[in-house]
């Protein structure tokens, strides 16, 4: 461990506007390995981030790199990244199994291995036994570890979550970020977090990084690592969002550019 | 064992059987008021039926019209498809289709019968032509709504995970669509029995439209009301054996 990581993901100003701007300019630079959490108010462009990291929508300016090659919102690239979105989807009227092994299919595998691989995946997110359900005949929890399953399956040299729990009742909630943290433990996956909750974040995260008020900067970047006690750590980070809150409401409120609620 | 009985009861409809009765017995009280001509009994028309299956006739002008509707029908489903796979690749095609379908919707069947008539006379392309404009409309519109309705997240999710447009077509644009396209053809099958009769009226000495019209004109008023039971037959049929199981085994991840 003497060695240091080598750097997964390296955002470098990173800006993005609607209209008017959104996000400022952001930068910072993820170890292999680490679980970065992405914090901030409502609306300063944390779900914006995440999708431009993962080269879902294009940055307006600014330049991110996944193991050093750049990340470009395009449909011809050779990244391997894994997204959890706030919603499952996952197709209706495939099985868990299918819905996994569908996204496999680009990866050159023949159908077999592809339904061993999503067997092996949904057996790690909890799901045995399930596989065969439809995602209308199991749970909001399930869904959610299946669509967990799936972004792992293509084992992605990034894994992005945006507030996967949101839609979860408080003990599924608890019960998901202890199996997210199991599931990151076991497989060493680098994981980008998006949550607005201060709580979940000063669970599961080795880096914490509060975003400001629209149009967002990094606000403090905090590396959890037990150095500072976790009451403390979430009294400040607590006191920083509401300060930022604060600051967004203050600045002429413009809904039109308001993060999507889920 | 209660449950099983109320399902047994709805099962044979036992309400609408009694509704039955209560119409039979209404049907047959008003017939013995005005005669035969105006309207005939119950039984007469029981009688008229034997007869045609015993004759052999009903199969013939049963064929006669199936063979139109599957023709006229078919066509329209097959252009439905492209029509709705242009809406879907291309916006512009898309308010094409839309602002066309607008028109054919708004055109009366009596327009598509007259024109048909002039452009192929007393042929079977006159009713299979009628039937094909009527229909195309009402099963395009379902297709084009199923796929304008394809969730855009579901794409989404299958441009993160690199999905091929080929996949992305099967495993999310046709399931997604498949439900409006059953529920169209139903509608549409329905319509095309329905106007093929009427366009049979005209100019084709086969059908179940053209013994209706025949029936008129002898004054058999009891074959009409056989031939009409005919169609209906033919309806419910093709629902229960076809458009139901089709329903429920697309329906069965629900």
């Amino acid at each position: 461990m003497a060695r240091p990581m080598p750097l997964k993901l390296e955002v470098a100003g990173v800006g993005k506007d609607y209209l008017i701007p959104v996000i400022e300019s952001v930068s910072f630079a993820v170890e292999a390995g680490e679980f970065v959490c992405l914090l901030g108010p409502n609306g300063c462009g944390k779900t914006t981030l995440l999708r431009i990291l993962g080269g879902i929508e294009p940055a307006t300016r600014g330049t991110v790199r996944l193991d050093g090659r750049p990340v470009t919102a395009d449909r011809h690239h050779e990244r391997h990244v894994g997204v959890v979105f706030q919603e499952d989807r996952l197709l209706p009227w495939l099985s868990l199994r299918d819905n996994v092994a569908l996204v496999l299919k680009p990866l050159g595998l023949d159908r077999d291995a592809r339904r061993a691989r999503a067997m092996d995946y949904l057996r790690l997110v909890g799901l045995q036994g399930f596989e065969a359900y439809y995602p209308g005949r199991v749970s909001g929890g399930m869904r959610q570890r299946a669509a967990i399953a799936r972004a792992l399956a293509i084992e992605p040299d990034v894994l992005l979550m945006d507030e996967p729990f949101g839609a979860l009742d408080a003990q599924n909630r608890r019960i998901l970020q202890q199996e997210v943290r199991r599931i990151w433990a076991e497989t060493g996956r680098t994981i980008v977090f998006v949550t607005h909750s201060i709580e979940e974040a000063a669970a599961i995260g080795t880096t914490l990084i509060m975003l400001s008020a629209r149009p967002s900067r990094i606000r403090e970047m905090v590396r959890n690592d037990g150095s500072v006690e976790r009451a403390k750590l979430i009294d400040d980070l607590n006191t920083m969002i509401m300060e930022e809150v604060e600051r967004q409401q203050g600045a002429a409120p413009d809904r039109s550019v308001e993060e999507k609620a889920p | 064992m209660s449950e099983r009985g109320g399902d047994w009861a709805s099962r044979l409809h036992l309400p609408t059987l009694l509704a039955l009765a209560l119409v039979l017995v209404a049907w047959t009280l008003l017939s013995r008021r005005y005669g035969a001509y105006v309207l005939p009994t119950p039984w007469s028309v029981v009688v008229g039926f034997g007869e045609i299956v015993r004759s052999g006739e009903i199969w013939g002008h049963a064929a006669a019209s199936l063979y139109r509707i599957a023709v006229g029908f078919g066509l329209a489903v097959l252009l439905s498809l492209v029509m709705a796979l242009a809406a879907f690749v291309s916006a512009l095609l898309r308010g094409i289709v839309h602002d066309a379908l607008a028109v054919l919707n708004s055109t009366s069947v009596f327009v598509w019968i007259v024109i048909s008539l002039i452009w192929f006379g007393l042929s079977n392309w006159a009713p299979i032509f009628t039937t094909f404009m009527i229909t195309l409309p009402v099963v395009a519109s379902n297709l084009v709504e199923g796929v304008s309705s394809v969730d855009r997240r579901l794409l989404e999710m299958g441009d993160v995970y690199r999905l091929g447009p080929g996949e992305k077509f099967t495993a999310i644009v046709i399931p997604s669509t498949l439900p409006y396209l059953v529920a169209g053809m139903k509608v549409g099958f329905g319509l095309a029995l329905k106007v093929s009769v009427v366009a049979e009226i005209f100019g084709v000495t086969s059908g179940i439209g053209y013994a209706m019209n025949v029936s008129r004109e002898t004054l058999a008023t009891q074959m009409v009301f056989v031939w009409a039971l005919v169609m209906i037959l033919i309806m419910v049929a093709i629902d229960k054996l076809l458009f139901d199981p089709v329903s429920r085994r697309l329906g069965r991840w629900r």
